[in-house]
Protein backbone atom coordinates (compact mmCIF):
# COMPACT_ATOMS: atom_id res chain seq x y z
CA UNK A 1 0.00 0.00 0.00
CA UNK A 2 1.17 3.50 -0.81
CA UNK A 3 1.16 5.91 2.09
CA UNK A 4 1.49 9.65 2.41
CA UNK A 5 3.74 10.25 5.41
CA UNK A 6 5.04 13.33 7.15
CA UNK A 7 8.61 13.18 8.39
CA UNK A 8 11.04 15.46 10.23
CA UNK A 9 14.64 15.14 9.19
CA UNK A 10 17.80 17.11 9.83
CA UNK A 11 19.50 18.29 6.67
CA UNK A 12 23.21 19.11 6.88
CA UNK A 13 24.57 21.84 4.63
CA UNK A 14 28.36 22.18 4.35
CA UNK A 15 29.65 25.65 5.15
CA UNK A 16 30.82 26.08 1.54
CA UNK A 17 27.23 25.93 0.30
CA UNK A 18 25.98 28.61 2.64
CA UNK A 19 25.01 31.73 0.80
CA UNK A 20 23.84 35.07 2.06
CA UNK A 21 20.99 34.99 -0.42
CA UNK A 22 18.09 33.21 1.24
CA UNK A 23 16.69 31.63 -1.90
CA UNK A 24 19.93 29.89 -2.81
CA UNK A 25 20.14 28.46 0.69
CA UNK A 26 16.59 27.20 0.53
CA UNK A 27 17.35 25.55 -2.78
CA UNK A 28 20.48 23.93 -1.34
CA UNK A 29 18.50 22.56 1.61
CA UNK A 30 15.75 21.11 -0.58
CA UNK A 31 18.24 19.62 -3.06
CA UNK A 32 20.11 18.04 -0.16
CA UNK A 33 16.85 16.70 1.30
CA UNK A 34 15.94 15.08 -2.05
CA UNK A 35 19.40 13.48 -2.27
CA UNK A 36 19.25 12.19 1.31
CA UNK A 37 15.74 10.90 0.67
CA UNK A 38 16.74 8.97 -2.46
CA UNK A 39 19.85 7.61 -0.73
CA UNK A 40 17.87 6.43 2.28
CA UNK A 41 15.88 4.14 -0.07
CA UNK A 42 13.85 2.28 2.56
CA UNK A 43 13.25 1.67 6.25
CA UNK A 44 11.77 -1.26 8.13
CA UNK A 45 8.71 0.62 9.38
CA UNK A 46 7.78 2.83 6.46
CA UNK A 47 8.94 0.66 3.58
CA UNK A 48 10.32 2.18 0.38
CA UNK A 49 10.86 5.93 -0.01
CA UNK A 50 9.41 7.09 -3.33
CA UNK A 51 9.35 10.86 -3.51
CA UNK A 52 9.21 14.03 -1.46
CA UNK A 53 5.94 15.78 -2.25
CA UNK A 54 5.91 18.98 -0.20
CA UNK A 55 8.27 20.71 2.21
CA UNK A 56 6.17 22.09 5.07
CA UNK A 57 8.82 24.05 6.94
CA UNK A 58 12.54 24.60 7.30
CA UNK A 59 13.59 25.43 10.85
CA UNK A 60 16.37 27.60 12.25
CA UNK A 61 19.85 26.35 11.32
CA UNK A 62 22.21 25.13 14.03
CA UNK A 63 25.96 25.37 13.51
CA UNK A 64 27.78 22.13 14.28
CA UNK A 65 30.80 22.93 16.41
CA UNK A 66 34.24 22.19 14.89
CA UNK A 67 32.76 21.13 11.54
CA UNK A 68 31.23 24.39 10.47
CA UNK A 69 28.33 22.60 8.82
CA UNK A 70 24.86 23.86 9.49
CA UNK A 71 22.02 21.56 10.42
CA UNK A 72 18.48 22.47 9.42
CA UNK A 73 15.39 20.68 10.77
CA UNK A 74 12.98 20.10 7.87
CA UNK A 75 9.35 18.92 8.01
CA UNK A 76 8.09 17.41 4.78
CA UNK A 77 5.52 15.07 3.23
CA UNK A 78 6.49 12.12 1.13
CA UNK A 79 5.14 8.96 -0.46
CA UNK A 80 6.20 5.54 0.80
CA UNK A 81 5.31 1.99 -0.18
CA UNK A 82 5.06 -1.02 2.08
CA UNK A 83 3.44 -4.40 1.66
CA UNK A 84 1.35 -5.64 4.58
CA UNK A 85 0.64 -9.21 5.64
CA UNK A 86 -2.93 -10.03 4.64
CA UNK A 87 -2.98 -7.42 1.87
CA UNK A 88 -4.06 -8.35 -1.65
CA UNK A 89 -1.93 -6.89 -4.43
CA UNK A 90 -1.20 -7.32 -8.10
CA UNK A 91 2.22 -8.00 -9.58
CA UNK A 92 4.01 -9.19 -12.68
CA UNK A 93 5.81 -12.55 -12.97
CA UNK A 94 9.48 -12.04 -13.86
CA UNK A 95 11.11 -15.38 -13.14
CA UNK A 96 9.92 -18.98 -13.30
CA UNK A 97 11.61 -21.70 -11.26
CA UNK A 98 10.71 -25.33 -10.78
CA UNK A 99 9.60 -24.74 -7.21
CA UNK A 100 7.82 -21.44 -7.70
CA UNK A 101 7.87 -18.02 -9.34
CA UNK A 102 9.17 -14.54 -8.55
CA UNK A 103 6.92 -11.52 -8.97
CA UNK A 104 7.49 -7.79 -8.83
CA UNK A 105 5.17 -5.04 -7.63
CA UNK A 106 6.57 -1.54 -7.82
CA UNK A 107 9.84 -1.25 -5.89
CA UNK A 108 9.70 -4.84 -4.59
CA UNK A 109 11.03 -7.48 -6.97
CA UNK A 110 11.75 -10.33 -4.56
CA UNK A 111 8.19 -11.55 -4.15
CA UNK A 112 8.19 -15.33 -3.95
CA UNK A 113 5.18 -17.46 -4.78
CA UNK A 114 5.95 -21.07 -3.93
CA UNK A 115 4.55 -23.95 -5.94
CA UNK A 116 2.97 -25.14 -2.69
CA UNK A 117 0.96 -21.93 -2.43
CA UNK A 118 -0.30 -21.99 -6.01
CA UNK A 119 -3.22 -24.35 -5.59
CA UNK A 120 -3.65 -26.69 -8.54
CA UNK A 121 -0.99 -25.18 -10.82
CA UNK A 122 1.76 -27.52 -12.01
CA UNK A 123 5.18 -26.86 -13.45
CA UNK A 124 5.59 -27.40 -17.19
CA UNK A 125 9.25 -27.66 -18.22
CA UNK A 126 10.62 -26.36 -21.50
CA UNK A 127 12.63 -23.54 -23.01
CA UNK A 128 10.11 -21.10 -21.55
CA UNK A 129 8.80 -22.96 -18.51
CA UNK A 130 5.44 -22.03 -16.97
CA UNK A 131 2.83 -23.21 -14.47
CA UNK A 132 -0.61 -24.35 -15.61
CA UNK A 133 -3.76 -25.71 -13.95
CA UNK A 134 -6.53 -28.01 -15.20
CA UNK A 135 -8.49 -25.10 -16.60
CA UNK A 136 -5.43 -24.30 -18.78
CA UNK A 137 -4.85 -21.04 -16.95
CA UNK A 138 -1.13 -20.22 -17.29
CA UNK A 139 1.34 -18.46 -15.02
CA UNK A 140 4.25 -17.49 -17.22
CA UNK A 141 6.75 -14.68 -17.54
CA UNK A 142 5.03 -11.31 -17.94
CA UNK A 143 1.66 -12.48 -16.62
CA UNK A 144 -0.11 -10.30 -14.04
CA UNK A 145 -1.12 -12.16 -10.89
CA UNK A 146 -3.33 -11.11 -8.01
CA UNK A 147 -1.91 -12.51 -4.78
CA UNK A 148 -2.20 -12.46 -1.00
CA UNK A 149 0.81 -11.32 1.06
CA UNK A 150 1.69 -13.92 3.72
CA UNK A 151 4.74 -12.28 5.20
CA UNK A 152 7.78 -10.17 4.51
CA UNK A 153 11.27 -9.57 5.75
CA UNK A 154 13.38 -6.42 5.71
CA UNK A 155 17.07 -6.79 4.96
CA UNK A 156 18.91 -3.90 6.52
CA UNK A 157 22.13 -4.37 4.53
CA UNK A 158 20.45 -4.14 1.12
CA UNK A 159 17.62 -1.87 2.35
CA UNK A 160 15.26 -4.18 0.57
CA UNK A 161 12.17 -6.25 1.35
CA UNK A 162 11.47 -9.89 0.50
CA UNK A 163 7.93 -11.20 0.59
CA UNK A 164 6.22 -14.58 0.42
CA UNK A 165 2.79 -14.64 -1.16
CA UNK A 166 0.00 -17.08 -1.91
CA UNK A 167 -2.75 -17.77 -4.45
CA UNK A 168 -4.82 -19.80 -2.00
CA UNK A 169 -8.14 -18.00 -1.81
CA UNK A 170 -11.00 -16.92 -4.03
CA UNK A 171 -10.43 -14.35 -6.75
CA UNK A 172 -6.65 -14.78 -6.66
CA UNK A 173 -4.47 -15.84 -9.59
CA UNK A 174 -3.56 -14.65 -13.09
CA UNK A 175 -5.60 -11.78 -14.50
CA UNK A 176 -6.14 -11.44 -18.20
CA UNK B 1 0.39 -2.53 16.94
CA UNK B 2 2.47 -4.64 19.26
CA UNK B 3 3.96 -7.81 17.79
CA UNK B 4 4.73 -8.04 14.12
CA UNK B 5 3.21 -11.51 13.96
CA UNK B 6 -0.21 -10.04 14.54
CA UNK B 7 -0.22 -7.95 11.38
CA UNK B 8 -3.13 -9.01 9.22
CA UNK B 9 -4.57 -6.59 6.73
CA UNK B 10 -7.56 -8.87 6.15
CA UNK B 11 -8.72 -8.07 9.69
CA UNK B 12 -7.47 -4.51 9.48
CA UNK B 13 -4.74 -5.31 12.01
CA UNK B 14 -2.16 -3.06 10.44
CA UNK B 15 0.40 -0.60 11.81
CA UNK B 16 -1.10 2.62 13.16
CA UNK B 17 0.50 4.67 10.40
CA UNK B 18 -1.66 2.91 7.88
CA UNK B 19 -4.86 3.50 9.85
CA UNK B 20 -4.30 7.15 10.66
CA UNK B 21 -2.16 8.41 7.80
CA UNK B 22 -3.40 8.83 4.32
CA UNK B 23 -3.20 5.72 2.19
CA UNK B 24 -3.03 6.40 -1.52
CA UNK B 25 -4.55 4.52 -4.43
CA UNK B 26 -2.31 3.53 -7.34
CA UNK B 27 -4.04 6.06 -9.58
CA UNK B 28 -3.35 8.86 -7.09
CA UNK B 29 0.30 7.90 -6.77
CA UNK B 30 0.51 7.81 -10.55
CA UNK B 31 -0.72 11.39 -10.85
CA UNK B 32 1.71 12.63 -8.18
CA UNK B 33 4.75 10.81 -9.57
CA UNK B 34 4.03 11.80 -13.17
CA UNK B 35 3.71 15.43 -12.11
CA UNK B 36 7.00 15.14 -10.23
CA UNK B 37 8.63 13.57 -13.27
CA UNK B 38 7.41 16.37 -15.54
CA UNK B 39 8.90 18.92 -13.16
CA UNK B 40 12.24 17.15 -13.39
CA UNK B 41 11.99 17.05 -17.17
CA UNK B 42 11.78 20.81 -17.24
CA UNK B 43 14.90 21.13 -15.12
CA UNK B 44 17.10 18.54 -16.77
CA UNK B 45 17.54 16.88 -20.13
CA UNK B 46 17.84 13.40 -18.76
CA UNK B 47 15.25 13.16 -15.98
CA UNK B 48 15.51 9.37 -15.65
CA UNK B 49 19.02 9.94 -14.36
CA UNK B 50 17.69 12.25 -11.68
CA UNK B 51 15.29 9.83 -10.06
CA UNK B 52 16.00 6.87 -7.79
CA UNK B 53 15.33 3.30 -8.83
CA UNK B 54 12.55 3.12 -6.27
CA UNK B 55 10.88 6.08 -7.99
CA UNK B 56 11.32 4.64 -11.46
CA UNK B 57 9.99 1.18 -10.59
CA UNK B 58 7.06 2.63 -8.68
CA UNK B 59 6.13 4.95 -11.51
CA UNK B 60 6.11 2.07 -13.98
CA UNK B 61 4.00 0.03 -11.59
CA UNK B 62 1.35 2.62 -10.80
CA UNK B 63 1.02 3.56 -14.47
CA UNK B 64 0.37 -0.08 -15.32
CA UNK B 65 -1.93 -0.77 -12.36
CA UNK B 66 -4.10 2.35 -12.26
CA UNK B 67 -7.73 1.68 -13.08
CA UNK B 68 -8.43 5.37 -13.55
CA UNK B 69 -6.20 7.76 -15.48
CA UNK B 70 -8.18 10.98 -15.68
CA UNK B 71 -7.55 13.26 -12.65
CA UNK B 72 -11.25 14.05 -12.30
CA UNK B 73 -12.14 10.37 -12.25
CA UNK B 74 -9.45 9.74 -9.64
CA UNK B 75 -10.93 12.45 -7.41
CA UNK B 76 -14.44 11.05 -7.88
CA UNK B 77 -13.37 7.53 -6.94
CA UNK B 78 -12.05 8.76 -3.61
CA UNK B 79 -15.12 10.90 -3.05
CA UNK B 80 -17.53 8.06 -3.73
CA UNK B 81 -15.65 5.54 -1.60
CA UNK B 82 -15.42 8.09 1.24
CA UNK B 83 -19.19 7.95 1.64
CA UNK B 84 -19.06 4.37 2.89
CA UNK B 85 -17.29 4.70 6.28
CA UNK B 86 -14.28 2.72 5.11
CA UNK B 87 -10.85 2.80 6.69
CA UNK B 88 -8.28 4.52 4.46
CA UNK B 89 -6.64 1.18 3.81
CA UNK B 90 -9.91 -0.49 2.75
CA UNK B 91 -10.80 2.43 0.50
CA UNK B 92 -7.52 2.15 -1.38
CA UNK B 93 -7.63 -1.63 -1.81
CA UNK B 94 -11.11 -1.30 -3.35
CA UNK B 95 -9.99 1.57 -5.59
CA UNK B 96 -6.93 -0.41 -6.71
CA UNK B 97 -8.55 -3.76 -7.40
CA UNK B 98 -11.98 -2.58 -8.57
CA UNK B 99 -13.90 -5.75 -7.67
CA UNK B 100 -16.87 -6.43 -9.91
CA UNK B 101 -19.12 -8.37 -7.55
CA UNK B 102 -20.04 -8.12 -3.88
CA UNK B 103 -18.48 -11.50 -3.24
CA UNK B 104 -15.22 -10.44 -4.86
CA UNK B 105 -15.20 -7.20 -2.85
CA UNK B 106 -15.61 -9.11 0.42
CA UNK B 107 -12.81 -11.47 -0.56
CA UNK B 108 -10.49 -8.58 -1.37
CA UNK B 109 -11.33 -6.64 1.79
CA UNK B 110 -12.70 -9.13 4.35
CA UNK B 111 -12.66 -6.47 7.07
CA UNK B 112 -15.60 -4.61 5.49
CA UNK B 113 -17.84 -7.41 6.80
CA UNK B 114 -16.34 -7.65 10.27
CA UNK B 115 -15.79 -5.32 13.20
CA UNK B 116 -19.53 -5.06 13.62
CA UNK B 117 -19.86 -2.53 10.85
CA UNK B 118 -23.07 -2.81 8.97
CA UNK B 119 -21.92 -3.00 5.41
CA UNK B 120 -24.76 -5.04 4.02
CA UNK B 121 -24.53 -6.51 0.56
CA UNK B 122 -26.83 -3.85 -0.83
CA UNK B 123 -24.56 -1.01 0.27
CA UNK B 124 -21.52 -2.77 -1.21
CA UNK B 125 -23.40 -3.42 -4.43
CA UNK B 126 -24.31 0.26 -4.71
CA UNK B 127 -20.69 1.26 -4.07
CA UNK B 128 -19.43 -1.06 -6.83
CA UNK B 129 -22.07 0.27 -9.24
CA UNK B 130 -21.03 3.85 -8.55
CA UNK B 131 -17.41 2.89 -9.20
CA UNK B 132 -18.14 1.13 -12.47
CA UNK B 133 -20.07 4.20 -13.65
CA UNK B 134 -16.96 6.36 -13.24
CA UNK B 135 -14.99 3.88 -15.28
CA UNK B 136 -17.63 3.89 -18.01
CA UNK B 137 -17.69 7.66 -18.33
CA UNK B 138 -13.99 8.26 -18.00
Amino acid sequence: MYLKSTLSWNVVIPAANLDAKGLMLQKAIITRLMDDFAAKKASKDLGYFLAVTTVASIGEGKVRQHLGDVLFPVDFSCITFKMLAGEILEGTVHKILKHGVFLKSGPVDKIYLSHQKMGDYNYVAGENPYFMNEKLSKIEKGVVVRYLVIGQKYMEAEKDFQAVVSLEGDYLGPIS
Amino acid sequence: MSGEEEENAAELKIPDEFLKAKCLMNCEVSLILEHKYEQLQQMSEDPMNQVSQVFEKSLQYVKRFSRYKNPDAVRQVREILSRYQLAEFELCVLGNLCPETVEEAINMVPSIKTRGRAHDDEAIEKMLNDLSLIKKFE
